[in-house]
């Protein structure tokens, strides 16, 4: 029953281009279009001074500097900023993602009026809430990981010379980042969605205050370009506890919320 | 078997009380009208009774089945037309009516298109099938809605407001459609509606609900004969004059005669229709009276409506 209502959600959502547009525009900026930009535009980010590029160097933790030796001012730079730097930034996918499909599939449906011929089928709260989990966490997972795919070649075939044939990407930390992180921060969107969609009547408003998970991201990635955090296995390690843990709080907030009573007396 | 049966049934939504201890059955074949105004509580009690809401107070049964304890039963066994249509725009028709036939568990692929054909054609679809719900009339989407929620061909179907926004030829034949249902298809039904003409040539019984409160309960008759102490004889004659007038006034069974010397009518009031009416007759023949028609009097629908649920005390 759950894989009923993913195959009716994942048909709506596929003709919804007020849903498909954002998460497919947002993962082709970061994954292509940000790379190629850095490593082929002139100026795009190896024309700096070598002052700045030591600067940015002594900013930068011990551990990275030592994978940096050796690497001509070009290969730093866009190491630094396509490995390190846009590690964190890159989870803002799986987040945009989950986030728009599960305010769509929540609260999408109480704004188009169709939840109460749903809530009216045989099928237990459960099934249903598992059903519209898995229609925001798969595509949300395969737009990632497709993403990913995609920023791996691009990177390495655009930097094959640069770094001497050497395919830069996957690393570890990209790897727990992509297949670590990225699902728990999907969960944690859905959960927060989910909790948010069972409070507002629209989607839009749904989307707009899960926007909120944003913020750490960012933080991640500002810290990272301060030197202030050096995301290493064991931060992510960490990361990926916190965010298991809001997720599981989100999710049992959001599963006692998502009760046909409860629910239906709201639009009642 | 009663096919549905409330006692006491009650929904508040903190201080306001939505549903206030509502109690009726409801037979099998049957077509049963809950009649009020908006805001009457006859939604709440739908979907009280289609288990997506939980009663504050009270029991239903569904098929001798609780509305609490057996949710899931009583769901696959009623099929609900909710307020709005609930069809997802973006599906086809055809697509709609594949996801809510295997959530109402036609598993049978074979089986599942057969019924699903025969509906979109008993309802005109069939050759829309393939279009997306967003491009039909809302005609259309009413008719569509009424065919999904029959789709697994429950005994029991909840229609909320089946007509409402329709134009009158939509509105005809959706209630064509009941008419057919209710008939051919052996299945009871619950119809909510504020339009009288609806349940005037749908039900066999209504209960007029006002403020969460059932007001009465009965057949379009018995209601209308509640809101009138006595009957009425409307006499429609060729040369209405002052002679039949008094004669018919002379008469001990006439308790009150008011006649329109514009129209030609006398309307008489007697404590008894069928014992009166003849005499009365008499009497005008008697006064060389040329009578074209006898009619009983009968209030419509509407009158009682509005005079029971603006709380107007019924006259017995």
């Amino acid at each position: 029953m759950a894989l009923l209502v993913f195959r009716k959600d994942w048909r709506e959502i596929r003709r919804n281009w007020q849903v498909i547009l954002p998460i497919i525009v947002m993962p082709i900026a970061i994954s292509v279009l940000l790379p190629s930009f850095i490593i082929l535009i002139p100026g795009g980010g190896q024309q700096s001074s070598p002052e700045g590029v030591a600067a940015l160097l002594e900013s930068l933790p011990a551990e990275l500097r030592a994978e940096l030796a050796g690497l001509n001012q070009q290969a730093v730079i866009i190491y630094i900023f396509l490995v390190y730097l846009l590690a964190p930034f890159f989870l803002i996918i799986p987040l945009l993602a989950s986030t728009v499909i599960a305010a769509d599939s929540f609260a999408g449906e109480k704004e188009r009026r169709t939840i109460e011929a749903l809530l009216a089928i045989p099928i237990s709260d459960s099934e249903l809430f598992l059903g519209k989990v898995l229609v925001s966490f798969v595509p949300s997972m395969i737009v990632t990981w497709s993403s990913f795919a995609i920023y791996t070649a691009v990177v390495d075939v655009l930097s094959f010379s640069i770094f001497n044939g050497r395919a830069i990407l996957p690393n570890l930390v990209w790897t727990l980042f992509i297949f670590g992180l990225a699902p728990l921060v999907a969960l944690t969107s859905i959960g927060l969605t989910v909790t948010i969609s069972a409070r507002v009547k629209g989607f839009r408003e749904a989307q707009q205050i899960s926007a909120i998970l944003l913020v750490p991201i960012l933080g991640l990635f500002f810290g990272q370009l301060s030197g202030a955090v050096f995301l290493g296995p064991v931060i992510i390690g960490l990361l990926a506890g916190g965010f298991a843990l809001v997720a599981a709080i989100v999710f049992q907030i959001g599963v006692r919320l998502f009760q046909r009573d409860e629910i239906l007396a709201r639009l009642a | 078997m009663l096919s549905i049966e409330t006692h006491g049934l009650t929904k508040r939504f903190g201080l306001f009380t939505a549903v206030d201890h509502l109690s009726f059955s409801v037979g099998e074949g049957e077509v049963f009208g809950l009649l009020g105004p908006n805001g009457a509580g006859k939604t709440t009690t739908v979907r009280m009774l289609a288990c997506l809401l939980a009663p504050t107070e009270g029991s239903a049964t569904i098929d001798g089945m609780n509305i609490e304890k057996d949710s899931l039963r009583v769901r696959q066994m009623v099929g609900i037309l909710t307020e709005n249509p609930s069809l997802y725009e973006r599906l086809t028709a055809q697509e709609n009516m594949e996801f809510f036939a295997e959530a109402y568990g036609l598993a049978d692929q074979r089986k599942r298109a057969a019924r699903i054909k025969e509906l979109l054609d008993f309802f005109g679809l069939w050759d829309r099938r393939s279009d997306r719900v967003a491009r039909f009339s809302k005609g259309m989407k009413q008719k569509l809605a009424i065919a999904r929620a029959i789709v697994h061909s429950p005994p029991i179907v909840y229609l909320d407001e089946p007509t409402a926004g329709l134009d009158p030829e939509s509105a005809k034949s959706i209630r064509d459609l009941i008419h057919d249902l209710s008939r051919q298809g052996n299945h009871s039904i619950l119809l909510c509606t504020h339009r009288l003409e609806d349940a005037e040539k749908l039900c066999h019984r209504v209960m007029i609900v006002s403020k969460g409160k059932s007001v009465v309960t009965g057949t379009v008759e018995e209601l209308t004969a509640r809101i009138q102490a006595r009957p009425i004889i409307q006499v429609t004659l060729a040369g209405l004059n002052q002679k039949i007038v008094d004669a018919v006034k002379e008469s001990d069974l006439a308790r009150e005669v008011v006649a329109d010397d514009s129209a030609g009518t006398m309307t008489i009031t007697v404590d008894d229709y069928e014992s009166s009416a003849p005499e009365i007759v008499r009497r005008i023949v008697a006064a060389d009276g040329r009578i074209h028609s006898v009619d009983r009097v009968r209030p419509s629908l509407e009158e009682a409506y509005l005079k029971l649920v603006k709380g107007n005390p019924i006259e017995n």
